[in-house]
């Protein structure tokens, strides 16, 4: 085991995958002389050349449009968008072609596409620049949508994404990057549509995402020592769900709070929320209560942005109102 | 250009210059949260050009925006209180150093590369057939010239002949990319071209010339000629943001060059050959510097939105009341 971070962890998978198959190529603004944003294909450009890490103009569409065609020939391409909120930009390409060509091949066609960006608030970017916009894509047929968590999570499903052949919406979350974790130093792979108990308890079963995992992990160790015990649960992959994993934890606790930082309204949290009410009706002491950020564009600035997303605090709070009606 | 109207130029670049040194302090400070775009090096262009726009003529800008901004004379005030997040900001502190609206001043801007090109076919379309006596500037970087959005504005701005004036700053650089290598052509005004408009360049570290091309194109757009695409070449002297590694996209030597170049510098040479004097040009720097002080005292002082605000206006009252029973 090392202690790494999540950027770091995403770089090794880049590599890996690099080094173990020549048709995989990464492809976005700043990915070469930059190595991204968060520094997580550093020193790449350097190692495997122009041809399999690309620095590309402004151009999402193009950048988006380019990993279809060169997919279609067997290539398998990493398009990195490089913040959520440009994705809108290559949406076209996105749902209306890699979603759909496969479908309209009769399966002959495979799109291994990596559609790789990063969303969400914390870095105090406001609201062109923090937007939780997974929702879209758990709505589309045909798309692959992952949020890992945490240093271990961003790299075993990022490397099986790219292993994978279908297109894959891969986010992460920018305030993640620096964080750190465990992970193994021989290789591994997390199967795609698998959810993962990151604490056990017995109380309330809290489903969270992405940077929310973080939060529901810190409010679930406060929690304990008030005498709640919080299982947490990371979906880690939102469609395909792992339905199983989040149905058994339900049903053993009887509660539920599902945490996004997506505001509810037409969102994930509504589908997670659905499934629990369809299969643990009978258990449930009472209905599902979902916690998300406030319907607003983010704002700009330190204190707002936290006041909108949810934290351990906030969780804390929604936990106790489920588990005491307080 | 005589001597009197070059030294006005001149003071307005020095406040735009002025200006985004206070912002780089505040930066350091931690005052300004993120998205802060320096713009030193580029103050030719935003003077000759925005710098022209009436208060009733449209501006859409980008997230490099507050040298346009306070060119074209929207209050310092509201652009640096919206920098450092603070009510007194023209979106009340909530839109940050990239983006940000001031509907009394027609100011626009926004952070996300190239959208701003298609918005302002919209303002020339309204301006055109609402027979109004306004134009409409759009400032884009050598970056924004390689979205898809550029290419669709240009074409429909040209079918439509709307009164717009599209301004490319190109300031050789988009983040590490350099124009050089993305940009497929050796002008980015040759691509005016394809879209059956002129194809014009202008230095854009010379103050004379901006003002000039910009002069003589609002005219021809006000006169129904438009619209425009300039390109304006320039140098971004700082890095894209505070601290980025510029060292993997350019020499020392290079910025040292630019450095050379600096519309301010010239512009001042020309003023003292011109027989201005040097302690007048020093006095008027001076006044810049104490008005940006007290600026900056009473901007720190300034409140910063509450959650309430930011959560008002999101959805404005339904125009048909009572339609809808919310929980
Ligand atoms: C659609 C979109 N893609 C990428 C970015 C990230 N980004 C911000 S500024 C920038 C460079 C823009 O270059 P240019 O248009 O030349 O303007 P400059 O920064 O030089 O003023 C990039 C790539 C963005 N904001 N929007
Ligand atoms: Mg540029």
């Amino acid at each position: 085991m090392s202690v790494i971070t999540y950027g770091e962890a995403i770089r090794q998978a880049y590599r890996e995958e690099m080094l173990r198959d020549k048709n995989v190529c990464l492809m976005g603004e700043d990915v070469g002389r930059w190595g991204s944003l968060y520094r997580s294909s550093k020193g790449l450009l350097e190692e495997f050349g122009p041809e399999q890490v690309k620095d590309t103009p402004i151009s999402e569409a193009a950048i988006a449009g380019c990993a279809v065609g060169c997919a279609a020939l067997g290539m398998r391409p990493i398009a990195e968008i490089m913040y959520i909120d440009f994705i809108t930009i290559a949406m076209d390409v996105m749902v209306n072609h890699a979603a759909k060509w496969p479908q309209l091949s009769n399966g002959k066609l495979k799109l291994p596409i990596v559609f790789k960006t990063q969303g969400g608030a914390g870095r105090r970017n406001s609201s062109q620049h923090s937007q939780s916009l997974e929702n879209w894509f758990v709505n589309v047929p045909g798309l692959i949508v992952v949020m890992p968590a945490t240093p271990y999570d961003v790299k075993g499903l990022l490397k099986s994404a790219i292993r994978d052949d279908n297109p894959v919406v891969f986010i992460e979350h920018k305030a993640l990057y620096f964080e750190k974790g465990e992970v193994p130093d021989e290789e591994y792979l997390i199967p795609l549509g698998k959810a993962e108990v990151k604490r056990a308890g017995t109380d309330v079963t809290i489903i969270a995402t992405s940077w929310m995992v973080l939060f529901a992990l810190k409010a679930a160790a406060q929690l304990q020592q008030e005498g709640i015990s919080c299982e947490v649960v990371d979906p880690r992959t939102l469609w395909p769900l792992d339905k199983q994993t989040l149905v058994q934890s339900v049903k053993k606790t009887g509660l539920c709070l599902v945490v996004t930082e997506a505001p509810e309204e037409g969102g994930w949290s509504g589908e997670a929320s659905s499934v629990i009410h369809e299969h643990c009706f009978s258990t449930l002491k009472k209905p599902v209560k979902r916690h998300c950020s406030i319907r607003t564009g983010i704002p700009y600035g330190p204190v707002l942005e936290r006041q909108i997303v949810p934290g351990d605090e906030s969780i804390m709070k929604a936990v106790r109102e489920l588990v005491k009606g307080v | 250009m005589n001597t009197e109207s070059l030294q006005k130029l001149y003071t307005e670049m020095l406040l735009v210059r002025r200006f985004d040194e206070l912002c780089l302090s505040l930066k350091t400070r931690d005052q300004i949260y993120s998205g802060y775009h320096p713009y030193e090096g580029q103050e030719a262009v935003a003077v000759g050009f925005c710098g022209l726009l009436n208060k009733q003529d449209i501006l859409l800008s980008t997230h490099r925006p507050h040298g346009h901004a306070v060119a074209k004379g929207v209050p310092v005030e509201s652009v640096l209180t919206e920098m450092m997040g603070r009510q007194t900001g023209c979106s009340g502190g909530l839109g940050g150093g990239m983006q940000y609206l001031d509907i009394e001043h027609n100011f626009y801007c926004g952070s996300i590369v190239g959208s701003n090109l298609p918005i302002a076919t919209g303002f020339g379309m309204a301006i055109k057939q609402q027979k109004l006596d306004r134009v409409c500037m759009c400032m884009f970087g050598d970056g924004a010239s390689n979205t898809g959005a550029f290419h669709e504005a240009l074409n429909l701005a040209a079918i439509w002949k709307l009164p717009i004036l599209f301004v490319c700053e190109n300031n050789q650089y988009a983040e590490a990319m350099p124009a050089r290598e993305f940009v497929s052509c050796e002008r980015i005004s040759m691509r005016a071209r394809g879209y059956g408009l002129e194809e014009i360049t202008v230095d854009g570290n010379d103050v004379e010339a901006t003002r000039r091309v910009a002069t003589d194109l609002l005219a021809r757009i006000r006169k129904g000629e438009g619209p425009f695409l300039v390109e304006a070449l320039t140098y971004r002297l700082r890095g894209h943001y505070v601290g980025d590694p510029e060292a993997t996209y350019r020499t020392r030597e290079e910025v040292d060059a630019w450095r050379a170049k600096d519309p301010l510098l010239r512009t001042r040479t020309t003023l003292l050959n011109d027989g201005v004097d040097a302690s007048g040009l020093e006095a008027l720097d001076q006044n810049i510097k104490a008005k940006l002080t007290a600026l900056e005292a009473w901007a720190l002082e300034q409140p910063f939105p509450t959650l309430e605000q930011s959560i008002d206006h999101v959805t404005i009252p339904l125009t048909q009341q009572g339609g809808c029973a919310c929980l």
